[in-house]
Parts: structure tokens; C-alpha cells; sequence
């Protein structure tokens, strides 16, 4: 029986030839990733246990990413310094503060995410990684026993397969196909436990799209997510990976898949997902003349430069609804440099939008809080009930077209018309 | 290693952080206030729940039961007196954050056809095994690792990797 991408590197990890599904084992990860939320559970839970020392600073990756700004009165200053003071401490070179990016980006960016390598995150979303071939297992706040010791275990998942095919159409965007596979499998066990291996028309998506795609698998139920790495992974990596090794696994012909489905790009259309689950998703028409509050681009599904092109492509030469507040992310500091660069920043802020620190910002509810009833438009990764604010408010979730496109109309619209505009007149 | 308890029944597609627990009365994510959890534990499906569940009830759900849960979930859960937790499907990120404050969470398809609510029921993490003692029925469940019974034993991860240290140290 052949083996899935996740059972080959799950058994290098664990020193072994082969892992068999199911089987608990022991692995040493390539790296632990974590952020600075959970510090203050880090520090108190090292100090139970009696050890102070990181065993291997050189595999932790440390992120300020949830709060790029500490608010007065927040606990985050004393954080930040905490965790500062730390890395410097614990001599771990790898430690990011404010501003860097998201633990999903910084993973990438570099070189620590890269074929075959195993990371125990504190984050599901961080599958991302599986983008360039690396496995994400996530495991919360258990990250100290990785930090502190080295090892830990995981339960070899089943794989799911799912195929692409065709390329996307003319205005839609990998977020409608993310939505459309948590629609259809968010609210049952198809991929529940399971580490989903996306396959077949992967070279038609950019290596954006592919994380954007992959850091939401976790919201129709997965484990974990990967991808077959191609010639532009690789080439990703190679710029990257500055001598540290990697090992490309393909899954076995004959590897053993729980559930397998195939999805035609070219069959896509402009989706949003209705508040308060992930599995209503309706075409953008549905939701036509819904009045919004506040647009938001951001999010580890929608934060990259791909997503802030898109965004730009909508708000080129437009101002924003005089009554809506627009808060856009970047992903990193690189991704915020190329976006300068490219002229996005300045097309953000003549629309009337307002540009963050990269970090996770409003996708968690941090800032860009919203009040009783108010209604959004989001590129974020969540929409239940209060994850960003009151609980009467409403987060529709959607690709940066139609968030980009709702705040300058002031209510849900779909975009491809606003797009078409553009094409006709550059 | 068997637990047994009183159940408290829930449905399909239970949310961890907007129904277990209320994510936006969460105000510092880096702590865990049980006393505020406990009382909101389940207020949102079953108002009765955090008035009347006791120490070592147990919890029996539907599928894809705490989706989306924060830390927190777990703790709320834990705080409750809950003593094990047996579902039709979840995710293994719920699994492996309640193991680790020594909640045991086990898949066990098919138990909320057997199972009424306050009914007993027994879970043999070791052997793998549900037992409904009212019907006599008993459903396999995956028997826990070694590690995953010494975490529950030791009251969870934290615990446990303190004796590890410590045995280590002398």
C-alpha cells in the first residue's frame, strides 16, 4: 500500500522508513512555531514544570503577530518585552517582533517552510505551509513541549485528496473555491482528522493563492494541508532555503485516500459566506444591496501580495462608501514593501482606506472592533458569532474583489462588473 | 482506565468558541478565568447546563462537536467538573487541548443513537470501549496511547512532563 505526502514526512521525521495511518509516534519537528498570545501560558506552564531552557533554539520560530501595535491598557507591552527579552535570553535567533508578519508568512518568507519539513505550530491555519511541501501539525498552546524538549507525538492522520482543474475565470479568486470546499464539507466528517493533499491543476494558482487556499482547510474540519511542490515551489524555496536542506515527497500512485473530490476552477463564481458558520455560501448576488459597515482585506487566507493586487485592481482611481471604514492588513513587511512599490498603498489610502501594521489585526478582533448589528465584508478567516466584537454583528466573509468592490458601492455587490470597467478603459 | 458519569446530551455541529464558551467575553486571551468560564459553559445551547452539571459528568455530542475552539473551551469544560467527553466526530485540535489539561475526548461513532441524556455511561480509554450499561451495548472507540493515559492520569500535559523533567533531573 503506498503512502500519502503526510505519512513520508511524518515517518522522517520520526527517524522511520514508513508510518502506517492511525499509528501514534514520536517525531522530532524541524521547527516549532508560536506566537506571543500564549506567553504568559508558556511562562507560567515552564515555570510548573521546572525548566527554563528552549532545547533547540535554533528550531523555534517566535512571532509578534496578533498584536503589531500593544493598545494602552492592553497586556501586550509587557509581552512584547517579555518575549524580547526571552529570545534574547534563550539565544533564539529566529524571533520576529512586531511588524515582521504572520507566522504563516514568516514561515515562507524565510526559508523555514520547505519541502519535508515538520512544524508543530499553535495554529491550524499555519497549513499554509503545506504551500512549499512542509507539514503543519497543529497542537495550541502544546508548543512547549517541542520548545522544551525536542519531541513530541502525533497520530499519523488519513490523507483526503482533492483535485483542481481548469483555471479560474474571469473576477473570481482562490477565496471562492476555499469557500465553496468549506461549504460543502465544513459540516461534516469527510475531512475531519484527516490531512488534505490538494492535487492536479496546482501550477495554474500562484504560490499566494496556494497558501490562501491551504490556510483555510482547517474551517472544513481538516488537520493539516499539503501540496505536491512544483518547479515555481521550488524555485520559492531554493531563493530562500539559503543551504538549509529540504526533501521533495511525492504521495505513492497507489497511496491510500479517505475521501477524494475534484473541483472545476472554471465552474467557480464571486461567493460569500453567510455569519455565523463557514458552511452558507451563496453567490455574491444573493446578498446584493447589503448595507456594510466596514471592508476588511487581511487574514493568513488573504493577506499576501496577490490578494492586495486584487484589492487594488477594484479601488484603482475609486473612493471608498463615505459610510464605510476600510482596514487593510498586509501579510509582512515584504509583503507591505512590494506593495509600496507597486503603487498599492498609494491607490489604498487615495480610495480612503486605511493601511495596518502587518499582522493579524482585525482578524481576530484586536482592532477594527465592531459595535452592536454592524455588518462587514471580510477577507478574514472567521465569522461566528462575536469573534470580532459584539455578537450582534454580522462578518460576511469573501475574496478581496468583492470586500474591495462592497466598500465602494457601500453594500454587498458583486465585482466583475467594476472589474470589467477597468479592462475596458486601462 | 474507565470513567463513569451521568451524561449531559448535545446535537450536531457545536461551536467551541461561540457556543461552548462566548468568545467576545473573552477579555485576555493569555489567561484562563475559570470561574467566568465555568459559568458560561454551554449557556448558549443549554441555559441548565452551567446550573446544574457536577463534578464527573460526562459529555456526549454529535458531529464536528467544538469546532473552532480556542484553549479556552477546553478549560471551560474542565472547570465544569466534565470528566470525559465522547462525540461522534471532531477535530484532533480539540482532542489534543483538552488531553492536555486532562480532559479525554473520545470519537466514538454512533453513540448518540445509544445514549439518552442523564443516562450513565462508561469509557474504557485504555481497552477502547464505550459501555451503555442501560442497553448493555458497548461501541469500540481507538484505545489511547501510553503517553495520552499518562497525560490523563497525571491531570494532564503539563503534569506529566513535570514528573518527566523531574525524574530526569534526579
Amino acid at each position: 500500500m503506498g503512502h500519502s505526502i503526510a505519512q513520508k514526512i511524518i515517518a522522517r521525521a520520526a527517524g522511520r522508513e514508513r508510518v502506517g495511518v492511525g499509528e501514534y509516534v514520536n517525531v522530532s519537528p524541524d521547527y516549532t512555531c508560536c506566537q506571543e498570545i500564549y506567553w504568559p501560558i508558556h511562562k507560567r506552564h515552564m515555570q510548573q514544570i521546572g525548566v527554563s531552557r528552549i532545547a533547540r533554539p535554533e528550531k523555534v520560530v517566535m512571532v509578534v503577530d496578533h498584536t503589531t501595535t500593544a493598545a494602552m491598557g492592553s497586556p501586550y507591552h509587557r509581552i512584547h518585552r517579555e518575549l524580547r527579552d526571552f529570545a534574547r535570553q534563550s539565544g533564539l535567533e529566529n524571533f520576529f517582533g512586531p511588524g515582521t508578519g504572520l507566522r504563516h508568512l514568516v514561515l515562507t518568507e524565510r526559508g523555514f517552510a520547505r519541502p519535508g519539513m515538520l512544524v508543530f505550530s499553535d495554529e491550524p491555519n499555519i497549513a499554509s505551509i503545506g504551500a512549499l511541501g512542509a507539514l503543519n501539525v497543529p497542537v495550541s498552546w502544546e508548543v512547549v513541549a517541542t520548545l522544551i524538549g525536542d519531541e513530541n507525538w502525533v497520530a499519523v492522520p488519513k490523507s483526503a485528496r482533492i483535485e483542481l482543474k481548469g483555471a479560474f475565470p474571469f473576477g473570481v479568486l482562490v477565496r471562492d473555491l476555499a469557500q465553496v470546499i468549506n461549504r460543502d464539507h465544513g459540516n461534516t466528517d469527510r475531512l475531519l482528522q484527516t490531512c488534505v493533499e490538494y492535487a492536479g491543476a496546482i501550477s495554474s494558482l500562484s504560490l499566494d493563492d496556494r497558501q490562501s487556499l491551504l490556510a483555510c482547510a482547517f474551517h472544513a474540519g481538516a488537520d493539516t494541508s499539503v501540496m505536491q511542490v512544483d518547479e515555481t515551489a521550488l524555485d520559492y524555496v531554493s531563493q530562500r532555503a539559503a543551504g538549509r536542506p529540504y526533501f521533495v515527497f511525492e504521495a505513492d500512485p497507489d497511496a491510500q485516500y479517505s475521501f477524494r473530490a475534484t473541483y472545476d476552477l472554471q465552474a467557480l463564481s464571486p461567493m460569500v459566506t453567510v455569519p455565523p458558520g463557514m458552511n452558507t455560501v451563496v453567490g455574491v448576488e444573493e446578498l446584493r444591496g447589503t448595507r456594510v459597515d466596514q471592508a476588511t482585506i487581511g487574514s493568513c487566507a488573504s493577506n499576501r501580495l496577490d490578494d492586495l493586487r486584487a484589492a487594488a485592481a477594484i479601488l484603482k482611481g475609486r473612493r471608498i462608501s463615505r459610510h464605510v471604514t476600510m482596514y487593510i492588513s498586509p501579510g509582512s513587511r515584504e509583503v507591505y514593501a512590494a506593495a509600496a512599490r507597486e503603487g498599492l498603498l498609494e491607490i489604498f489610502i487615495d480610495a480612503g482606506a486605511t493601511v495596518l501594521a502587518p499582522g493579524c489585526n482585525t482578524c481576530w478582533g484586536y482592532l477594527g472592533v465592531l459595535n452592536d448589528n454592524q455588518v462587514s465584508i471580510s477577507t478574514h478567516q472567521f465569522n461566528f458569532q462575536g469573534r470580532n466584537g459584539s455578537r450582534s454583528a454580522r462578518v460576511n466573509l469573501a475574496g478581496p474583489y468583492v470586500v474591495a468592490a462592497s466598500a465602494v458601492a457601500g453594500s454587498i455587490v458583486d465585482p466583475r462588473p467594476l472589474l470589467a470597467e477597468r479592462a475596458e478603459s486601462p | 482506565m474507565s470513567i463513569v458519569g451521568r451524561v449531559w446530551k448535545f446535537g450536531d455541529g457545536v461551536c467551541g468558541d461561540d457556543g461552548i464558551i462566548q468568545f467576545s467575553r473573552i477579555n485576555d486571551l493569555g489567561s484562563y478565568d475559570e470561574p467566568a468560564l465555568k459559568a458560561m459553559c454551554f449557556e448558549l445551547v443549554n441555559p441548565d447546563f452551567p446550573k446544574q452539571v457536577v463534578a464527573g459528568d460526562l459529555v456526549v455530542a454529535g458531529h464536528t462537536f467544538a469546532h473552532h475552539s480556542h484553549p479556552h473551551v477546553c478549560v471551560a469544560l474542565k472547570a465544569s467538573g466534565i470528566a470525559a467527553v465522547v462525540v461522534e466526530s471532531c477535530d484532533s485540535g480539540f482532542v489534543r487541548k483538552a488531553l492536555n489539561i486532562g480532559l479525554p475526548v473520545v470519537t466514538c461513532p454512533g453513540v448518540t443513537g445509544l445514549v439518552q441524556p442523564f443516562e450513565t455511561l462508561e469509557v474504557d480509554l485504555e481497552k477502547g470501549e464505550v459501555r451503555h450499561p442501560a442497553s448493555g451495548a458497548n461501541l469500540p472507540v481507538r484505545p489511547f496511547s501510553e503517553r495520552m493515559l499518562g497525560i490523563v492520569a497525571a491531570g494532564g500535559l503539563i503534569p506529566f512532563l513535570k514528573l518527566q523533567y523531574s525524574a530526569r533531573a534526579t
